[in-house]
């Protein structure tokens, strides 16, 4: 039979990852000396701030243009991007918070079945790409969304994404497919 | 249990090695002795104030050491006072009393006790030898109080005013700027000592001037000086006799200085005299080398025209002492002695009047330096663009990095200006920190690191050679490793 479409499924957003400009330049030795839970990167030229209460790290560069890693969802990314800008106000700064934009949301969904990744490609041509010999896992792009998921024969999925919704589309797309190539238990 | 706490012994030898490279530099520098014994007395009292480590104790500074060295005819003037040659010391109090002074040789040393405090009265016509090796003849009754920590006497601004003397300066000169509370009987000595000083500049080595030379040092024993053109040989006798005065010999000597050493070798009458005349005239071919302190150029250089003057009317040729080994340079003054006095003269002129040709009198290249100029503004204008943007870079300054990026942004995005969605408002929203640095400790490592290793918030440290400051105590340590959790 055709698969449920109603996909409930928990999908785990494990990081989202964004970007934000403070329009002026900072001085990361400045803010290595005085900052709090820095890292100073002198040779590639970046400043690493990790954050607890959003658990996120950020890598500041000195033009002002700061990549946010680790949040767990949009809004914890973009509540931890401001944090980390008025941080870097209280240094001394003048952060004007801008161009906030999620740039990556990677996401983990766990099937209930496995999947016999062989037919699974073959069924999949276009879109699938499987070397077993680099990596154990299907690669299942889709264009449109421009998602890119890994599906693994224990049924385990990894979908990385634009934003959480193209993730939540591109696994309820997936779904269907997956299902033709399931392994049955007997 | 275990060996002595190593910190303070490493403490200590740290003080000394740096105060040990800095003085070069600070002498270099101009700086007192003194101010590099404060130095190292504030750090010392501060370590230990700071009870960062136990038994940190201050060396205990040996004490200066002191030759006394009696000329002979001290002996007498001892016997009469013997009140003055006890030493009224802080805590020691060494006498010396006149039976030994009196058995002993003519020369007698004396080393004062390391432990001797200060101020220490020394009576006149003693000589004093620093433990450095530095002779100081007292002329005076003298007062010699001690720079703490410290036995150098010899100070630098004294011997500006007394460079003539070279190595043999007096001690009380040096009291003046140690002690106030000796500065009015010091200064009069110095005083006295100064006009010693000037009168032989101004005396000539003529049969007037001895006179004069006789009254004044009156402490010396001074014989009446041979007359007449014996005056003009004895020079070259005596200089080689006692090459001792000649040891500086670009500098006028204190009589006082001069004679005590002399006192046993007082091989002719009026070889005191004479060996100022000596050394003046040494002084004066000297001069012609422009060596010597420009102190007493002036002086001297009335001195010299007399002088001249004088050899001309005495001995028409006149010879300098050639014995003297000293690489004058001079032309022949028995020809040229007129020539020389010209030359003198104009010397004189050329001194008392340096010409300056470069810097503000220059009056050439003008148009060189306006065209310069412009050039140079013009650079400067394009420069300033670069250095803006420097200055830009370095500050982070907002307002005109705005206006830079404002440009840059209305290019880009003519539209969105620096429109700021959800302006950070001053901590509405975006809360403060919540957990305030919880650890504003005073527990500092200070090191160098081998490896440092994180992963994801396991950190692992890799340390060497490092001191540790833990609840107030300091502790040292050649490795140290080290695990966390952030």
């Amino acid at each position: 039979m055709d698969a449920d479409s109603d996909v409930a499924l928990d999908i785990l957003i494990t990081n989202v990852v964004c970007v934000f400009r403070t329009r002026c330049h900072l001085n990361l030795r400045k803010i290595a000396l005085e900052g709090a839970n820095v890292i100073y990167k002198r040779d590639v030229g970046k400043v690493l701030m990790k954050l607890r209460k959003p658990r996120i790290t950020a890598t500041i560069w000195s033009s002002g243009k700061i990549i946010c890693t680790g949040a767990t969802s949009e809004e914890e990314a973009k509540f931890g991007a401001r944090r980390l800008a008025r941080s870097l106000q209280k240094l001394g700064f003048q952060v004007i918070f801008t161009d906030f934009k999620v740039v990556n949301v990677l996401a983990v969904c766990n099937m209930p079945f496995e999947i016999r990744l062989p037919e699974f490609t073959k069924n999949n041509r276009p879109h699938a790409s499987y070397e077993p010999e680099l990596h154990p896992a299907v690669c299942y792009r889709i264009k449109a969304l421009r998602a890119t998921l890994q599906i693994f024969s224990t049924g385990s999925i990894t979908v990385t994404g634009p934003n959480v919704k193209a993730v939540a589309t591109a696994v309820e797309q997936i779904y269907p497919y997956v299902f033709e190539s399931r392994k049955e238990i007997l | 249990m275990a060996c002595a706490n190593p910190v303070p012994k490493l403490y200590r030898s740290v003080i000394e090695d740096v105060i040990e490279g800095v003085r070069e530099l600070f002498i270099e520098e101009g700086i007192e002795e003194q101010v590099l014994k404060d130095l190292k007395q504030l750090w010392e009292t501060k370590v230990m104030q700071s009870k960062a480590t136990e038994g940190f104790f201050r060396n205990s500074h040996p004490g200066p050491l002191f030759t006394l060295q009696l000329p002979h005819n001290l002996h007498q003037t001892i016997q009469t006072s013997t009140a003055s040659l006890v030493i009224p010391a802080g805590r020691t109090i060494p006498n010396f009393t006149t039976t030994e002074l009196v058995t002993s040789n003519s020369s007698a040393n004396y080393s004062l006790p390391s432990g001797i405090g200060y101020p220490i009265h020394v009576p006149a016509g003693v000589t004093l030898q620093t433990a450095s090796g530095h002779l100081y003849k007292v002329n005076v009754p003298v007062m010699v109080t001690q720079t703490p920590g410290g036995a150098s006497i010899l100070q630098h601004p004294i011997q500006q005013i007394f460079q003539q003397l070279g190595q043999p300066s007096i001690i009380q000169t040096s009291v003046t700027q140690l002690n106030p509370s000796s500065v009015q009987a010091a200064t009069e000595k110095s005083q006295r000592l100064e006009t010693i000083l000037s009168q032989p500049t101004v005396l000539h080595p003529g049969p007037v001037e001895r006179k004069q030379l006789e009254n004044l040092a009156t402490n010396e024993t001074l014989a009446r000086p041979p007359v007449g053109n014996e005056h003009k040989t004895t020079p070259e006798l005596l200089l080689s006799q006692q090459p001792i005065s000649l040891e500086s010999p670009r500098y006028m000597n204190l009589p006082g200085a001069v004679f005590t050493p002399q006192a046993s070798q007082t091989d002719s009458n009026g070889g005191p005299v004479v060996s100022v005349s000596g050394s003046m005239t040494q002084t004066l071919d000297g001069k012609r080398l422009s060596s010597g302190p420009r102190h007493s150029f002036h002086q001297q250089s009335d001195v010299e025209v007399l002088i001249f003057k004088n050899r001309m009317g005495e001995n028409g040729a006149l010879k300098h002492p050639r014995s003297l080994e000293e690489p004058c340079g001079l032309p022949a003054l028995e020809e040229e002695s007129s020539a020389q006095m010209d030359l003198s003269i104009q010397t004189i002129d050329d001194i008392k009047e340096i010409i300056q040709i470069d810097g503000t009198g220059d009056t050439s290249s003008n148009e060189e330096i306006g065209s310069t100029r412009d050039v140079d503004e013009n650079e400067f204008l394009g420069i300033i663009d670069a250095e803006d943007l420097k200055v830009l870079e370095e500050e982070g300054d907002s307002i005109s990095n705005e206006d830079s990026t404002t440009n840059s942004s209305d290019n880009e995005e003519p539209q969105i200006d620096i429109v700021e969605e959800d302006p950070l408002n001053s901590g509405d929203d975006v809360s403060e920190q919540d957990v305030p640095d919880l650890f504003d400790t005073d527990n500092v490592i200070v090191c160098q690191y081998d490896k440092i290793h994180r992963s994801k918030n396991k950190w692992k440290f890799y340390l060497k050679d490092g001191v540790m400051c833990f609840g107030g105590k300091d502790y040292v340590f050649a490795k140290a490793i080290g695990d966390a959790e952030w």
